[in-house]
């Protein structure tokens, strides 16, 4: 009934009105374009069987912490398609590619202390826990859970012998101490002189 | 230059700079002062103050003194440089792109300038500059990663992946072994990714595939290795282990339906069209079977053999499909089957379908042929599913009936209102469809899906205001309407937009359709910051799909809408103008002097009003918003809020020809397109032009009536014209003299011939023979009445199939009312328009355009009539421009008695 796939840059106009139909949080295009352009291998999209998509899920690497660890920004999936386990699917999904791409310890996500469905979903089919409460969280003043589930880590990177001799300079990894190059937010001045 | 500055002077320079990089913008102000009162004529502290100042929004200001400074020093890089910048930060890329090649004019080797240049170069697809710039930031710093990803991108979009490979490979030669650290890992494995893909984009698949399979332990994202893998073999004609690769690939993910189709190509059960002959279909038949064996828990593999199957077999697949989605209630059955309908045969064999389950669970209780009993859901979602299909074909009042036995069974459930609301919608009555909705919004306040949805169907019965109200429940701040913007909500720009052209308010339409535009010049601006951003973060693939992208972004839907909008809301500005003030001064003349000298001095103390609202709403927000750098980061107040501005402009066409100009580029196969171009391009008296936009519209669709309109209108036009009189007007009919016998339309034909030949071909259609009279009438105005009764005496047949219950009239809602303008407006028949208006209340009853007598424009209606009695009861309750029903939720005992 609907096809699970990784999102292309293609499929952003849609997965932002998605978004906007659905949710109360939403985000600009360059926002997603930051995602898509960071973490490609974490946005993945339900299609419907007529081409149109109908959820998505938007994931990102948290990069300035020492534990490597992703982060779900957003999970939507519109309300005539529930009942199919998408959320499930597109969830299993970006976990999976964040587990095995950048070898993340955890994933971490909020969500409203009132949505029932969602935190149900989380806890008993996903596996999350509750690590923290945040107050006032969303703009309008509601709390979020700060939830967490556990993933396999680092481990699975195999190591092939010999040194690392990169001698180029250049900044850190994916999942690195990199500076953070932001979405939204505009960086320092260039430099004139 | 720095170096003619004291050394004092040269250290608060530096110290300019520092603030400008730092954001530290008053402390650099402060600098660029001290240094200004010992050499007021220092050109490039004149530049910097304009750069810092142009930081805090002081534009003007800024302009003034970069022009200074450059003037008072030409020869300074620094002075080209903060010039190309302020260019920059206006978006005036070409512009900046002058500036930074005079400033490397005077220093060519300086990094921070190239490295500026390059990113505009990109930015403004200057791909050949772009290399240039590129290949000279290299060759200055060829110990820096990113320059050597910066050149082969650079190559890659110049269109020369071969010489992208050469330079990736010579980077990857400077690395003294494979193995990158741990912390580059992932980065090297795009990078190879990305080489990869050069090399299948350069036909050099061998090569590819044998690079891949080099580094598999280096790439870690294993989906992506897996599905270029494939993508390689298949095309090197390697099916059978493309065949297991693509069987790996489903066991990973067995709900993507590219890795099904690529399974299919490659066991040579693949057609374009999805026709198979029964061989083939009993082959893919078995495929199936088996990978269901496989991936239990997998839709796409049960849906996907509804499509090659048929008959009985399509019928027995379709039923195993069916039942157990609506023992558990998914709702979205219907949209995931309604593709089938475009398969001949098929909605007759569902509707049989479907209507003997309900017959089933009704009766004894279960499924034909079971044992088990269906929970009471089971009726509820197969009703659901009726209406669905009813709707699909038209019946809508079975559809009607369907969804309220089924509200009438369950009235809990939100989705059955939706359905509803949308059924009413196809029927022609968007006000009980707008009612409908609302009643599912109200049964669950937190969801925004049910509120957008009202929302949509507000819009669509042109209650704006009331639809922004609703909007704004889920807005934060309360101020909707900003925050829509800001999110650039566009489904609900355009919608109003739509509304507003609708209802005539051109102003606030235009504000809308605009509004939408802007969003995506943003977006084409969104890309700027990720020119670099890629290059480090090594996302290669990505970022170059995101160029493409962003090349065609104007092909978009919602751009396409919002361009059609806009251009539809000048034409109609062009033909009914708005008032002018002499015209205005005209109709005050009607006025005593003592009047009209109070009605002016009202309307000036309203404008002085205005203008000082406006002035301290920007005060009020400057003073709280200005940040510790200085910088003020507030919107200013739109002087324009209502559009009012946007209609006064002075030449609509050339603006509506802007926004062709986007279409033509970017929607080429569009229909629509080419009507607008008509549309401008005759009135414009761009008679080529116009002429251009008839060959297209022929090209697309010769057999469409609004082709056939444009055609005939067309000739006859320029037939009209009977004096030549300069040369280039006799150039123009030389050309068309050329091109019309190339016209298989028009050949030796006159106009009425072609006219009558082009009825002839589609006798049936009430679309087309309201071309052929409206034609009639234009090419001889006294036929007019001939023109009516052949419109008048059209039949709306039955559908012809076989073994659907109830009739279906061929006819539709939409092009009924396009006949029903010509009528009236074109031409001028209200009696006929009247006479057609009652005939298609009968066939739409639903229809509030005409008045059907079940639609709610009907007092009559059993909408209005409940409507009556639910407010009677509760007081609260409206479906009007009460704004309080908005945020009250209403009980469910109250809504049970509007199910019709």
């Amino acid at each position: 009934m609907v096809c699970i796939r990784k999102a292309t840059v293609d499929d952003l106009l849609a997965m932002q009105a998605c978004n906007l139909f659905c949710l109360p949080e939403n985000y600009q295009m360059k926002y997603y374009l930051y995602h898509i352009l960071s973490w490609p291998h974490l946005l993945y999209v339900a299609e419907d069987y007529n081409g149109r998509i109908v959820g998505y899920v938007l994931a990102k690497m948290e990069e300035e912490t020492t534990e490597c660890h992703g982060h779900i920004t957003s999970l939507a999936v519109l309300r005539t398609h529930r009942k199919l386990g998408i959320a499930t699917k597109l969830m299993t999904a970006a976990q999976n590619a964040m587990e095995q791409v950048f070898g993340a310890e955890y994933v971490s996500l909020h969500v409203r202390k009132s949505n029932r469905a969602a935190f149900n979903l989380y806890t008993e089919t996903l596996g999350y826990k509750i690590h923290d409460v945040e107050a006032k969280y969303y703009a309008d003043g509601e709390d979020a859970y700060d939830m967490r589930k556990q993933l396999k880590g680092k481990q699975i990177h195999q190591h092939h012998g010999g040194g690392h001799n990169h001698h180029h300079h250049h900044a850190g990894g994916c999942c690195s101490g990199e500076a953070k190059a932001d979405k939204t937010e505009t960086k320092g001045n260039a430099k004139v002189a | 230059m720095v170096a003619s500055l004291p050394p004092k002077e040269s250290n608060l320079f530096k110290l300019i700079v520092k603030s400008y990089e730092t954001k530290q913008y008053k402390k650099g102000l402060k600098a660029a002062d001290a240094i200004l009162k010992r050499f007021p004529d220092h050109g490039e502290t004149l530049s910097m103050k304009g750069l810092t100042l142009n930081c805090m929004d002081r534009k003007s200001e800024a302009y003034e003194l970069v022009r200074q400074g450059l003037k008072n020093d030409l020869k300074s890089h620094v002075c080209w440089h903060v010039f190309g910048l302020l260019y920059r930060a206006d978006r005036e890329y070409r512009e900046a792109i002058k500036c930074y090649r005079n400033a490397l004019k005077i220093d060519p080797d300086n990094i921070e300038i190239l490295r500026d240049l390059s990113l505009l170069q990109a930015q403004m697809r200057d791909l050949t500059g772009f290399v240039e710039t590129r290949q000279k930031l290299l060759t200055l710093k060829p110990n820096h990663r990113m320059n050597w990803i910066g050149f082969t991108v650079a190559h890659h979009l110049n269109s020369d992946p071969s010489k992208a490979v050469e330079i990736l490979e010579a980077y990857e030669g400077t690395l003294e072994d494979d193995n990158p650290p741990e912390n580059e890992r992932c980065e090297h494995g795009e990078m190879l990714l990305y080489k990869i893909s050069l090399l299948e984009e350069c036909g050099f698949l061998e090569r590819a595939l044998e690079e891949l399979h080099k580094k598999e332990s280096n790439i870690i994202d294993k989906v992506s290795y897996k599905e270029q893998e494939v993508s390689l073999l298949v095309k090197l004609g390697r099916l059978e282990e493309g065949e297991s690769l693509y069987r790996a690939l489903l066991s990973m993910n067995p709900d993507n339906y590219r890795y099904y189709e690529g399974l299919q190509k490659c066991v040579g059960l693949y057609s374009e069209n999805g026709h198979f002959s029964p061989d083939e279909i009993d082959r893919l038949d078995s495929l199936y079977r088996t990978l269901g064996q496989q991936y239990k828990r997998s839709s796409a593999v049960k849906r996907i053999p509804l499509d090659f199957l048929q008959g009985d077999k399509f019928r027995e697949a379709a039923g195993s499909y069916i039942r157990p989605l609506l023992t558990k209630g998914v709702p979205s059955l219907f949209s995931d089957l309604s593709s089938l309908y475009n398969h001949p045969g098929k909605a007759d064999i569902l509707e049989q379908l479907i209507l003997e389950l309900e017959h089933s669970i009704k009766t004894p209780g279960q499924y034909p042929g079971r044992v088990e009993k269906e929970p009471p859901s089971t009726l509820l979602w197969t009703l659901f599913l009726l209406a669905q299909h009813y709707d699909k074909r038209g019946q809508y009042d079975l559809a009607l009936s369907k969804i309220d036995e089924a509200i009438e069974h369950t009235p809990t459930v939100i989705d059955l209102y939706s359905v509803k609301s949308r059924i009413l919608k196809h029927a022609g009555d968007s006000t009980a469809a707008a009612a409908f909705a609302d009643e599912a919004r109200c049964m669950d306040l937190a969801d925004r899906y049910v509120n957008s949805e009202c929302v949509k169907r507000m819009l669509q019965a042109d209650q704006v205001a009331l639809a922004e109200q609703t909007a704004a429940l889920f807005t934060k701040e309360g101020d909707q309407h900003t925050n829509l913007h800001d999110m650039q909500c566009m489904w609900y720009e355009l919608a109003s937009g739509e509304s507003f052209l609708r209802q005539g308010d051109l102003g606030w339409a235009l504000k809308k359709f605009l509004a939408v535009e802007k969003h995506y010049a943003d977006i084409t601006e969104d890309q700027f910051d990720f020119h670099s951003y890629c290059l480090r973060k090594m996302t290669l693939r990505t970022y170059v799909e995101m160029l493409k992208f962003q090349d065609r972004l104007h092909s978009h839907i919602y751009f396409h809408k919002a361009a059609a909008g806009a251009i539809r809301c000048y034409i109609n500005v062009y033909d009914s103008p708005p008032k002018s003030t002499a015209e205005e001064d005209n109709d005050m003349s009607k006025l005593l002097p003592s009047q009209k000298k109070k009605l002016r001095q009202k309307q000036r103390k309203a404008e002085a009003r205005a203008k000082k609202e406006a002035e301290e709403k920007n005060e009020e927000l400057g003073a709280t918003g200005v940040s510790k750098s200085g910088k003020r980061n507030v919107k200013p107040v739109d002087p324009d809020p209502h559009g009012e501005k946007l209609v006064q402009v002075e030449d609509p066409l050339l603006e509506a020809t802007k926004y062709l100009k986007l279409l033509q580029k970017s929607s080429p196969d569009s229909l629509e397109t080419h009507l607008l171009s008509f549309e401008i391009y005759t009135r414009k008296q761009k008679i080529l032009l116009a002429f251009q936009a008839v060959k297209q519209l022929l090209r697309l669709d010769a057999e469409h009536p609004d082709t056939h309109r444009c055609l005939l209108k067309f000739f006859h036009k320029v037939g009209s014209i009977n004096a030549l009189v300069t040369d280039s007007e006799k150039l123009i009919f030389s050309v068309l003299e050329a091109e019309r016998p190339t016209i298989s339309q028009l050949h030796d034909k006159s106009l009425f011939e072609a006219n009558g030949s082009f009825l002839e071909k589609h006798k049936d259609s009430l679309t087309h023979r309201a071309a052929f009279a409206e034609i009639l009438y234009i090419l001889d105005s006294n036929r007019k009445s001939e023109a009516v009764k052949f419109i008048e005496g059209s039949t709306n047949n039955l559908v012809p199939r076989n073994g659907a219950l109830g009739p279906i009239k061929e006819w539709k809602l939409k092009d009924c009312i396009t006949v029903h303008k010509l009528l009236g407006t074109v031409l001028v028949e209200p009696d006929a328009a009247a006479r057609w208006k009652v005939r298609c209340a009968e066939y739409f009853p639903y229809s509030t355009y005409f008045e059907g007598n079940l639609s709610s424009a009907s007092p009559n209606s059993v909408f209005n009539k409940l409507r009556k009695n639910s407010e009677n009861e509760s007081p609260n309750h409206s479906h009007g421009q009460n704004v309080d029903s908005v945020t009250s939720n209403r009980n469910i005992a109250a809504f049970k008695d509007l199910t019709v």
